[in-house]
């Protein structure tokens, strides 16, 4: 068992090692900045996507709320970017590295006071709570005006000092930065999944009454896996709000909980990657429909109605199963 | 031998041709495509939903301007295209699309059509890419006032929260001095400009007429249908007056239901925004006597040229031009002007000529009936501003009374001095 674990890692290492020199090789191939900002924001939704996932794919629990630690994520890293706290303290150079460092702990914290409440519930109970935890975020954030900037969000944008001979206003800097950050987050997450802990959130998943019978901790399985999904979502929360030198109040409203679900469905939750090709699908539709036409939610719906009763499953989900039956 | 040479000679022709046209793709192709490419300019709007008339009217005031231009014969044989993206008033979905327009569809400058919670977040955009940018829309002061939000490559061609309030505020202070409006009451949109707004003319209201109370204030969320509890309010506080920054569908829906209750004849209204043709035309019963700021119509200010421009636009679209409208008509006209004059599409010489620059136009009030992008704040002075009463039908407004330029620009100084923008 042992022997296979660290195999599984070695391999997975260098899947990672391999994807990101694509991912930089591609930037030199499409010599194109859209281009190379679509890599990069589907590589942000993907994360988040992915996070979801977690709980929906490998825990069957369907959280509405996750946008809760997305925007915390984006507004931790914008807070502490343009604090006085920088100055005083003479943080300089080292503020992108606890900035993005501070927006995995504090969601992490926040999914930590959300989850021990929710996990109590289960089903559609546990569904709606993630989402009213959500709406009393976002009703904070128009709240505090002073702070959060209100409905305008988070303005004036962010200093971003070089640290370590990375400077994130220089493009390409930024692409190999964020898509670096994605892949390290995929990787550890997938060591999670691939763990024990892994398959007893499966076994949670596909049997709720056994692992308990079997003395299993169901609680603390949950709530870890709540922890760990609202940390990376606010991981990739944190690097929206770099790319995007913003916070938005509209990142933490119930609308935006529902695209990673959208993502899952489009690419698929059996699959571990499935979620980012959803991402991948998403971003190219949403950029497609919305240069094209006005009427954005009638498409995106009725792709998703394609997707839902014509493969009945997400998109990786269906290749992987058609791979197997042939 | 002789089918042999002329092969011969056509191989070495077709080589030399090809050659030749390798050597001009590759050189001089581009250049001249470069020479030949339009200019192109990015919307970011709102074109769907309740103000989707926003964006539309914003839109048909660039198309009157550029299509003038490109009649006659562009820049330099450069056309300008306009693509134009709906953001659906969502600042995130504002941010993605201005990133979109700038790294994917090439734009040269960004014409900014989006309502104030959106501009905020295209100008963070712009200000980390260096675009040049007219915001043609939001009305929020803090936009160009507040220097940290200010940024080198950004111009507000729109009038402003500020300068309208001063307008307001000094010819509301006149009705409460000859009809004694002692009780008010402020109805606005619960977000970043109906806040600015009202917290601003009050502020200003105040120093004109210091006995004036605030009984009651409302904040509907923005694209309410439904304002009973607002109108309730108003019922049980009896006002003497009421200040609404509300806009479009949303204040067309609140005078509906308000008059519905009599609200009108207790209280004097003083709606900001409601001298535009398509919010006046789209109330059922316009109700007489109703204070506003002219916004955009044709008998404001009373001049052949005014009058052009709405005839034109209204021919052209088949409807009358909005505030919107002339304001991005103005940014147009300005930004052709600056690419003429530096011959140029570099952000910064734009930037260099856009400073200071006065120009004739329908709307100016300056000397020789100009505007001015003033150059400290790169914001636009000297637009009309009227404040007058309503008539149920064309023209629409009597006795409109400017605004006094010199004292909003006193106090605007004053009032920056308190917030410590200056």
């Amino acid at each position: 068992m042992n022997v296979s674990i660290k195999d599984s890692f070695k391999k997975d290492a260098i899947y990672s090692v391999v994807s990101w020199i694509a991912l930089l090789s591609l930037y030199f191939i499409f010599n194109d900045h859209g281009i190379q900002d679509i890599i990069t924001k589907v590589a942000i939704l993907g994360l988040f996507a992915m996070s979801l996932n977690i709980l929906i794919g490998y825990l069957g629990l369907i959280a509405f709320g996750h946008a809760t630690f997305f925007a915390a994520g984006a507004y931790t890293l914008g807070l502490f970017l343009q604090s006085d706290f920088i100055i005083e303290y003479n943080i300089g150079s080292w503020s992108i590295p606890i900035a993005l460092s501070l927006s995995v702990l504090l969601p992490g914290i926040l999914a930590t006071i959300v989850g021990v409440i929710c996990i109590r519930l289960r089903e559609i109970y546990f569904s709606f709570l993630t989402l009213a935890f959500q709406m009393i975020f976002y009703s904070l954030i128009l709240a505090l005006v002073g702070i959060t900037g209100g409905d305008q969000g988070l303005m004036g944008g962010f200093p971003k000092p070089p640290f370590l001979g990375i400077d994130l206003g220089i493009h390409f800097h930024f692409y190999a930065f964020t898509t670096f950050i994605v892949i390290l987050a995929v990787f550890l997450m997938r060591q999670i999944i691939e763990s024990p802990f892994g398959y007893g959130l499966r076994m949670i998943r596909d049997n709720h009454e056994r692992p308990a019978a079997l003395g299993f901790n169901i609680r603390s399985h949950q709530l870890l896996a709540f922890i760990i999904a609202g940390s990376l979502a606010g991981l990739a929360g944190s690097l929206q709000a770099l790319l995007d030198v913003g916070a938005y109040p509209e990142w933490a409203f119930w609308s935006k909980s529902a695209e990673p679900l959208f993502m899952i469905l489009l690419g698929g939750m059996q699959t571990f990657l499935g979620p980012l090709l959803g991402a991948l699908i998403f971003e190219l539709l949403n950029d497609f429909v919305s240069a094209n036409t006005r009427y954005y939610g009638l498409i995106l719906g009725l792709v998703i109605l394609i997707f839902v009763l014509g493969f009945k499953k997400g998109l990786l989900d269906w290749i992987v199963i058609r791979g197997r039956k042939n | 031998m002789k089918n042999k040479k002329s092969y011969r000679t056509l191989r070495r022709k077709l080589m030399k041709y090809g050659f030749a046209g390798t050597a001009y793709a590759s050189i001089g192709f581009p250049t001249l495509l470069k020479a030949e490419s339009n200019i192109k300019i990015g919307i970011p709007t709102l074109l769907s939903g309740r103000v989707a008339q926003l964006g539309i009217s914003a839109t048909n005031g660039i198309k009157l301007i550029i299509d003038k231009f490109n009649e006659a014969g562009g820049f330099n044989g450069r056309k300008i295209e306009l693509i134009i993206r709906d953001s659906r008033a969502k600042p995130d979905e504002a941010a993605r699309m201005t990133r979109n327009l700038i790294n994917s569809n090439k734009v040269d400058i960004i014409l900014n059509c989006e309502a104030s919670s959106a501009s905020f977040a295209v100008q963070e955009v712009i200000r980390e890419s260096g675009t040049l940018c007219l915001h043609c829309i939001s009305e929020t002061s803090s936009l160009t006032a507040d220097p940290s939000i200010r940024t080198w490559n950004a111009f507000r061609f729109a009038r402003q929260g500020i300068h309208d309030a001063v307008g307001s505020a000094s010819y509301a202070a006149n009705l409460v001095k000859e009809k004694g409006l002692k009780k008010w009451m402020s109805i606005g949109p619960d977000y970043a400009y109906g806040r600015d707004s009202t917290a601003t003319f009050f502020e200003i209201l105040k120093k004109f007429s210091p006995n004036i109370e605030i009984v009651g204030q409302g904040w509907p969320k923005l694209f309410q249908p439904d304002y009973t509890e607002v109108i309730t309010q108003i019922v049980r506080q009896k006002p003497d007056a009421i200040y609404s920054c509300l806009w479009g569908g949303d204040l067309v829906s609140f005078i509906d239901q308000a008059a519905l209750y009599g609200t009108f004849k207790n209280s004097e209204l003083f709606a900001i925004n409601l001298a535009d043709y398509t919010t006046m035309s789209a109330i059922k019963n316009l109700p007489e006597g109703l204070h506003s700021a002219t916004r955009y119509i044709a008998a404001y200010p009373d001049r052949q040229e005014n009058r052009d421009f709405d005839s034109a636009y209204t021919s052209r679209f088949g409807d009358h031009p909005t505030n919107w409208s002339w304001e991005t008509a103005v940014a147009t006209d300005f930004l052709i002007s600056a690419i003429q004059e530096t011959k140029s599409l570099n952000p910064k010489n734009i930037s260099e000529s856009l400073k200071g620059k006065s120009r004739q136009s329908f709307i100016g009030v300056g000397e020789g009936n100009t505007v001015t992008m003033r150059s400290k704040d790169q914001t636009l002075v000297n637009y009309a501003i009227g404040w007058g009463s309503t008539l149920p039908k064309e023209p629409y407004m009597k006795d409109i009374k400017a605004a006094d330029w010199e004292s909003i620009q006193e106090l605007e100084k004053e009032w920056l001095t308190s917030k410590g923008w200056i």
